[in-house]
C-alpha cells in the first residue's frame, strides 16, 4: 500500500510496528481486491457526483465565493464497535451533564450560589442570555441535538476538544459523505458491516416534531437558516429536504400575538417547532441582539408564552464556553454522582489565578482561546507568533484573564488519506452527534471526520482548506437496513399539498426564471452573431452584422460596447469585446456574470430545485476550451454557445415536465415570460425601429435568433417581408417565442395567483397585463411596418416603447402584491434615557 | 411624598409602519423607599394584548405588538408613586479595596447578585482611560462612598451638560474625551469608572422632579425622564448617585428600572417594519400629589 505514518503520532490504521489494526483489516483487504485502477476510476465518478450534486461549503473570503465544492476524501475513517460503545457511553454522559448545567444556570443557579462554578463564567459571559433565564421548557429537554469534537492523542487515548450545544453543524455533510461513499464502494461497505445512519435521522426528526406544543398530530417544523451566505447553507437545504422540514430564513417568519407564523404567498400559517441553525443571540433583534437582521422580532416572547418551541433552546450556546471545561469533572461528580468518563483536552481558565500562572508559564505549548463562545475569537498559537505579537497577546490575557482559556495542544493521531502522491497521513478530528432520545441520548453511528490539509498543521478547519471523510462505525451483529430514502412501509395519508411556498422562495424563483430566460435570449443572439462571423468572410458579406452587434449592447445594457465612442473599430473587429462579454465574470450583465446570478439565486432556493435541475445549472458556466495557443477561437466559442443553448433548453424542459404546478412553478414561469416579453420587445426595437437598406438578411437573422425560421418558411412560401415577420414575432399567440404568447401566459398565471377574498375588482397586475395583451391583440402589423420619410418606423417604435415601459411596471406590481412583506425590520430610535 | 407622573411618548412616521414589536420598561418597580400606588400604560393604536412579565433584574416589562398599518404611535404611562425620603443611614466607611475583595470572594445571595454589575456591558465597555479617570478619586485606602461622592462631583463639575453633543450611541470614551453629554452619558461614565476599579454599579432609569425658575409657573411636560446610577457597598447595600446634578438621590427621584446599562432597561425598545424616517417626542409631567401618604388607600 506504500502508506507510512509519521512515526511519533498514533496512527489510526497501523500499529507502531506497521501491522494493520484489526478493525481496518476488512477494509484494506477489500481495497486490495478492488485494485488501485478501479478505485481511481470510481473516485473520478464520485467527484463528478459531488460537483453535479452541488455539495458545497462556503468559504469566507474565497475568490470563488459561494459554493466551493465539498472536499471529501475517499478513504473512510473507521471506528471499531468497542470504541464506538466507549464513545457512546462517555458522550451521552457529557450531554446529560451539560444539560443539567444548563438547566441550573437558566434556572435556580445553585451552582453559582454554592460555589461549584465561578460567577464570571455566567455573569461576564455574553453567551448567557438574561432574557432566556427562567423560560419554562414545560418538561422538554435542554439539548435536542448536540455534538462533540473528539480527537486521539499520541498515547492512543481519546480526548474531547470542543462542545457544540446550540446548533451543531455538519450532520448533513456526514450524511452526504455517506451517500457518496456507499455508492462508490458498495461491496466494501457491505463487507465491513458499516452501521447505517438513517435510523438516527428518523429518530431525530421524530424527536424534533414531538416538541410541538400545539398541532401535535401534524406539527409544522421549520429549519431556521441564516441564509445562502452562511458557510453551511448547503447542509441546511439538504437536511430540510431530507427531514421534511420547511427551510426558512428570519424574514420568512413573523410573530403575531405571541405566535410564530410562516409567511406564505397566500397568507400566514402557524409554526410549532423551530429547528435552528442560527446562533442564539441572532434569533431575536428585539430582545437579544439589536443589530441582527437574521432573526425574528418577538421570537423570545413567543417562546416565553409557550406557543413555539425552539431547538436547541435559546441560550444553550452558553454551554459551549471553553471556560466551563476545567469545571466539568467536579460538576459531573456533583450533579451525576459519577466521574467524567472521557476527559477534555487539558484546559485552563485564566480567570482562576493559579491557572493563569500555569498558562503564562507554559505559554508556547498552549493554544489560547476566547473563554466565551460569542467572543468569536479565532484560536491563537503563541509559539507561532512574533515576539512582539506574543507579548501583546500575553498583555491582553493579563488585562482580562477571565476572557481567556489556555488549552494544551493535542498531538492528534493520523489516518490514511488519498493525495496526489498516494496514501498519506493526515491529522484527524471527528465530530460525533447525539440526539435526545427518551430521557437519554442516542449517538449517531457515524460522524463528520475532518482532516488537516497537511501533516505539518494540527488545525482542523474546513475554512482553512482541510477535507472531510465518511465515518464508518463497524457493527458487531447484523446491520439495520432501514433507509429514509425509500418509501415508508407505513400507510401514508395522501396529500396534494406542498404548495405552501414562502414569499421569499417565490421571489427567488421569479428571479431565477428571469435570469434563465435572459441568459437564453443572450446566448441565442450571440450565437446568431457568431454564426455570421465565422461562416462569412467579412462585413461586406454580412450587412446585418453591425445592427446585430448593436442589438447585443442594447439588450445586455453593456454600454458603450458596440455603441458610442470607439464603437467603429469594435464593429469591424468585434472578437475581443465578444470574448469579454462571454467570459469575463466581472463584466456586469455579461454572460459569465449572468450565470453567476443564476447560480446564486438557485442556491438560495436549493430546497425547491430538484437534483436534475441543479445538475443542468452546474453545466452553464462558460468554459474556455483549452487549445494549444491558449486562445479561444470564434468557432470554439460558437461550439460552446451551442451547448449552452441546449442546456438552457433542458432547464426549460425539466421545469415544464417535472415541476408541480404550484405557486413556486408559477413564479418561476412568470419570471421567464416577463423576461421573454422584454427580450422580444428590445430585440425588435433595437433592430427594426429604424429601417435600413437591404433588410431581408436582417429579418432572416431575426427569425433565426428567435427560433422562428421554420415556422415562417412553412407559412410563407415567398420571400421574407417585414409585416409577416412582425406578426410572427409580436402578435401571433401560437408562436411560443412571440410577445403575444408571453403576455397571454402571464395573464393566465396572474389569474391563478391567490387573491385576497376581501379585495374587490382586478388587481393592478391583472389590469396591466390585460391592457398590454389588448394592445398586442389589436395591433395592425401593416401599420407597424410603415416607414416614414426619415426612414423611421414611428408606429412600431411607439408601440414597443409603450410595452417596454409597461413590463417593469407589471413586474413591480406582482412584487408589490405578493412579495412586499419581505421588508427588513429595523430598530425604533431609542428613547433617550433621560432628557434632564 | 406622593407624585403623579404622566409620561407621553409619541412616534410620527413618514410612511405607514406595517408591524411593530415593542418592549416597555415604563412601570415603576418596587424598591426600598418607593411604593407604586397606581400605574397604567396605554398605547394608541390599541394593541390586541399587552403582556406583562418581569425581566432578569426584576423590573416589570410590558410587551405588545401592533399589527395594523399606522403612522402615529402614542404611549401614555401614568403613575401614582409614593417616594419616601431615603433615610440618612450611617454608611460604613469601608475602604473601596475591601469592597472589591468582598465582591470577588463572598457568595452570599446579595453579593452574588451585585457581582454581575462589575463586568463590562454593551454601553459600558471598560478601558484604561476610565480607570485613570476613576483613580484620581479612588486613592488607596479611601472609603468607597467618599470616593464615589467625589467622582460624582467631579463629573458634575468637569463635564458640560449638552443635549446636542451626544446621541444614544455615543461611546463613553468619546464622552470622556469631549467632556460633554447628558444624564445617560454621565451615568454610563460613572458606572464605567466604578467597574474599572472592580466595583459593582448599575444603571437606573426614572424621573426627576424639576423646579421652575423663580417666579415662573411650572410648564406641563417640562419634567424629564432621567438616568443615574447605583453603587454597591458590601454589607450595606446599594447607594444612588446622580452625577448630572451632583446629588445623592432622595425624595425627588422616582425609579422605573435598573440594569447593567441603558440597553437592559431602555424605556421603549422596538423593531418596526416600514415607516420611512420617523420623529419622536417625549413629554413628562411630574407633580407632587395633594394626597398625603397617610391618606392614600394602600393599593399597590
Amino acid at each position: 500500500m506504500g502508506y507510512g505514518p509519521l512515526g511519533h503520532n498514533h496512527d489510526e490504521m497501523l500499529f507502531a510496528d506497521g501491522q494493520i489494526r484489526p478493525h481496518w483489516r476488512d477494509f484494506t483487504h477489500g481495497l486490495d481486491e478492488l485494485g488501485p485502477e478501479e478505485f481511481q476510476n470510481r473516485w473520478m465518478e464520485s467527484r463528478q457526483i459531488i460537483r453535479e450534486n452541488g455539495i458545497t461549503y462556503n468559504v469566507y473570503g474565497d475568490p470563488r465565493g459561494l459554493d466551493r465544492p465539498w472536499q471529501l476524501d475517499p478513504i473512510p475513517f473507521i471506528i471499531s464497535p468497542e470504541e464506538y460503545e466507549y464513545l457512546g457511553k462517555g458522550l451521552t454522559q457529557r450531554a446529560c451533564l451539560l444539560e443539567a448545567i444548563l438547566a441550573d444556570i437558566y434556572g435556580p443557579q445553585l451552582l453559582l450560589k454554592n460555589g461549584w462554578l465561578p460567577p464570571e463564567i455566567v455573569f461576564a459571559n455574553p453567551g448567557f442570555l438574561r432574557p432566556c433565564h427562567g423560560i419554562s421548557l414545560s418538561g422538554r429537554r435542554h439539548l435536542h441535538l448536540t455534538a462533540f469534537d473528539v480527537g486521539r492523542g499520541a498515547d492512543g487515548n481519546l480526548w474531547i476538544l470542543g462542545d457544540r450545544t446550540q446548533a451543531p453543524s455538519g450532520a448533513g455533510y456526514a450524511l452526504e459523505n455517506r451517500i457518496v461513499l456507499s455508492r462508490m464502494l458498495p461491496e466494501l461497505f457491505r463487507q465491513c458491516k458499516v452501521e447505517r445512519l438513517a435510523m438516527f435521522f428518523r429518530n431525530l426528526r421524530d424527536t424534533v416534531r414531538a416538541l410541538a406544543p400545539n398541532n401535535r398530530d401534524n406539527p409544522r417544523t421549520v429549519l431556521l437558516s441564516p441564509g445562502p451566505y452562511n458557510e453551511t447553507y448547503f447542509e441546511h437545504a439538504y437536511l430540510a429536504r431530507y427531514l421534511g422540514f420547511t427551510l426558512a430564513e428570519g424574514g420568512d417568519l413573523t410573530v403575531r400575538d405571541q405566535h410564530l407564523y410562516l409567511k406564505l404567498l397566500d397568507g400566514l400559517v402557524p409554526v410549532d417547532v423551530v429547528w435552528r441553525r442560527l446562533d442564539d443571540d441572532f434569533c431575536d433583534p428585539l430582545e437579544l441582539r439589536p443589530d441582527s437582521f437574521l432573526g425574528i422580532p418577538g421570537l423570545v416572547q413567543a417562546v416565553r408564552a409557550g406557543n413555539v418551541v425552539v431547538a436547541n433552546p435559546l441560550g444553550s450556546g452558553w454551554a459551549e464556553s471553553p471556560a466551563l471545561i476545567p469545571y466539568l469533572p467536579g460538576l459531573c461528580q456533583h450533579l451525576l454522582g459519577e466521574p467524567l468518563r472521557i476527559p477534555s483536552v487539558a484546559s485552563y481558565w485564566c480567570g482562576d489565578a493559579p491557572s493563569l500562572q500555569h498558562v503564562l508559564a507554559k505559554f508556547d505549548t498552549m493554544v489560547i482561546k476566547g473563554a466565551f463562545p460569542t467572543m468569536r475569537l479565532e484560536p491563537v498559537f503563541p509559539a507561532r507568533l512574533s515576539s512582539v505579537d506574543r507579548q501583546k497577546l500575553m498583555d491582553r490575557v493579563m488585562a482580562n484573564p477571565h476572557r481567556f482559556v489556555g488549552q494544551e495542544i493535542l498531538n492528534l493521531s493520523t489516518t490514511p488519506t488519498m493525495t496526489e502522491k498516494g496514501l498519506e497521513p493526515r491529522h484527524v478530528l471527528c465530530r460525533m452527534y447525539l440526539g435526545a432520545h427518551g430521557t437519554s441520548f442516542e449517538m449517531m453511528p457515524g460522524g463528520l471526520t475532518r482532516i488537516t490539509p497537511s501533516p505539518e498543521t494540527m488545525v482542523v478547519s474546513l475554512q482553512s482548506g482541510g477535507g472531510s471523510k465518511d465515518t464508518w462505525v463497524l457493527s458487531k451483529g447484523p446491520v439495520n437496513e432501514f433507509t429514509m430514502l425509500k418509501p415508508n412501509a407505513r400507510a401514508m395519508e395522501l396529500s396534494r399539498a406542498g404548495n405552501d411556498i414562502p414569499s421569499r422562495a417565490a421571489d427567488n424563483l421569479f428571479w431565477l426564471g428571469r435570469y434563465v430566460e435572459r441568459a437564453e435570449g443572450m446566448v441565442r443572439l450571440l450565437r446568431g452573431v457568431l454564426v455570421r462571423l465565422t461562416e462569412k468572410s467579412g462585413l461586406a458579406d454580412v450587412p446585418e452584422l453591425p445592427t446585430l452587434l448593436r442589438a447585443i449592447t442594447h439588450l445586455t445594457q453593456t454600454f458603450p460596447g458596440f455603441l458610442g465612442e470607439g464603437s467603429e473599430s469594435r464593429l469591424i473587429n468585434p472578437t475581443a469585446e465578444l470574448m469579454e462579454l462571454v467570459f469575463q465574470p466581472d463584466y456586469v450583465n455579461g454572460f459569465a456574470f449572468l450565470i453567476r446570478s443564476i447560480q446564486r439565486t438557485a442556491s438560495s432556493v436549493r430546497d425547491r430545485i430538484s437534483m436534475d435541475m441543479w445538475r443542468i445549472l452546474s453545466h452553464l458556466p462558460p468554459e474556455k476550451p483549452a487549445n494549444t495557443k491558449g486562445r479561444t477561437s470564434l468557432s470554439e466559442l460558437l461550439d460552446m454557445l451551442n451547448h449552452r443553448v441546449i442546456t438552457l433548453a433542458g432547464f426549460g424542459g425539466i421545469t415544464m415536465e417535472s415541476m408541480t404546478r404550484g405557486h413556486g412553478w408559477r413564479f418561476l414561469d412568470m419570471g421567464r415570460k416577463i423576461e421573454g416579453a422584454f427580450h422580444m420587445v428590445k430585440l425588435v426595437k433595437s433592430t427594426l425601429a429604424q429601417s435600413v437598406a437591404g433588410e431581408v438578411p436582417l429579418l432572416e437573422s431575426l427569425l433565426e435568433i428567435a427560433d422562428c425560421s421554420m415556422t415562417y418558411r412553412r407559412r410563407y412560401l415567398g420571400g421574407v417581408q417585414m409585416a409577416p415577420v412582425l406578426d410572427l414575432l409580436l402578435v401571433d399567440e401560437n408562436n411560443p417565442r412571440s410577445l403575444g404568447f408571453q403576455l397571454l401566459a402571464l395573464h393566465d398565471a396572474i389569474k391563478r395567483l391567490p387573491v385576497d377574498p376581501n379585495a374587490s375588482g382586478r388587481s393592478p397586475e391583472h389590469s396591466l397585463v390585460l391592457a398590454m395583451l389588448a394592445q398586442v391583440q389589436l395591433a395592425d402589423v401593416e401599420n407597424l411596418a410603415y416607414v416614414d420619410a426619415g426612414g423611421q418606423r414611428p408606429c412600431l417604435k411607439e408601440f414597443l416603447d409603450q410595452i417596454e415601459k409597461d413590463i417593469p411596471s407589471l413586474s413591480e406590481a406582482i412584487s408589490h402584491h405578493y412579495l412586499s412583506h419581505l421588508q427588513t425590520s429595523r430598530q425604533l430610535a431609542g428613547v433617550p434615557g433621560g432628557t434632564a | 411624598m406622593i407624585y403623579q407622573v404622566r409620561h407621553i411618548t409619541s412616534y410620527h412616521y413618514l410612511e405607514p409602519v406595517s408591524m411593530c414589536h415593542n418592549l416597555l420598561h415604563l412601570r415603576p418597580r418596587i424598591c426600598r423607599d418607593q411604593r407604586c400606588i397606581q400605574t397604567r400604560v396605554q398605547v394608541e393604536p390599541m394593541p390586541r394584548q399587552v403582556h406583562e412579565h418581569q425581566d432578569y433584574f426584576g423590573n416589570p416589562v410590558s410587551a405588545f405588538s401592533i399589527q395594523n398599518p399606522h403612522k402615529v404611535m402614542t404611549i401614555v404611562a401614568e403613575h401614582l408613586v409614593e417616594r419616601k425620603q431615603s433615610e440618612g443611614q450611617d454608611v460604613p466607611d469601608m475602604p473601596w479595596e475591601q469592597a472589591r475583595e468582598i465582591l470577588r470572594s463572598d457568595k452570599s445571595p446579595h453579593n452574588l447578585e451585585a457581582y454581575q454589575f462589575t463586568f463590562p456591558s454593551r454601553y459600558v465597555p471598560l478601558g484604561e482611560e476610565l480607570a485613570q479617570y476613576a483613580c484620581e478619586s479612588f486613592q488607596p485606602g479611601r472609603p468607597m462612598i467618599q470616593a464615589a461622592l467625589e467622582l460624582n462631583q467631579r463629573i458634575f463639575q468637569e463635564f458640560k451638560y449638552d443635549p446636542q453633543a451626544t446621541t444614544i450611541s455615543t461611546p463613553i470614551r468619546d464622552v470622556l474625551a469631549n467632556r460633554k453629554g447628558v444624564c445617560q452619558d454621565f451615568a454610563h461614565l460613572m458606572i464605567g469608572c466604578l467597574r474599572s476599579v472592580g466595583l459593582a454599579a448599575r444603571y437606573v432609569s426614572g424621573y426627576l422632579l424639576t423646579t421652575p425658575p423663580p417666579g415662573k409657573e411650572k410648564l406641563v411636560g417640562a419634567d424629564a425622564t432621567h438616568a443615574w446610577l447605583s453603587a454597591y457597598l458590601p454589607g450595606h447595600g446599594w447607594v444612588d448617585f446622580d452625577p448630572t446634578n451632583n446629588l445623592v438621590p432622595s425624595d425627588k427621584h422616582i425609579t422605573l428600572a435598573w440594569g447593567r446599562d441603558y440597553d437592559d432597561i431602555s424605556p421603549i425598545k422596538g423593531v418596526i417594519l416600514g415607516g420611512g424616517s420617523h420623529s419622536m417626542k417625549v413629554e413628562v409631567t411630574m407633580t407632587p400629589s395633594s394626597l398625603h401618604s397617610e391618606e392614600t388607600p394602600s393599593v399597590s
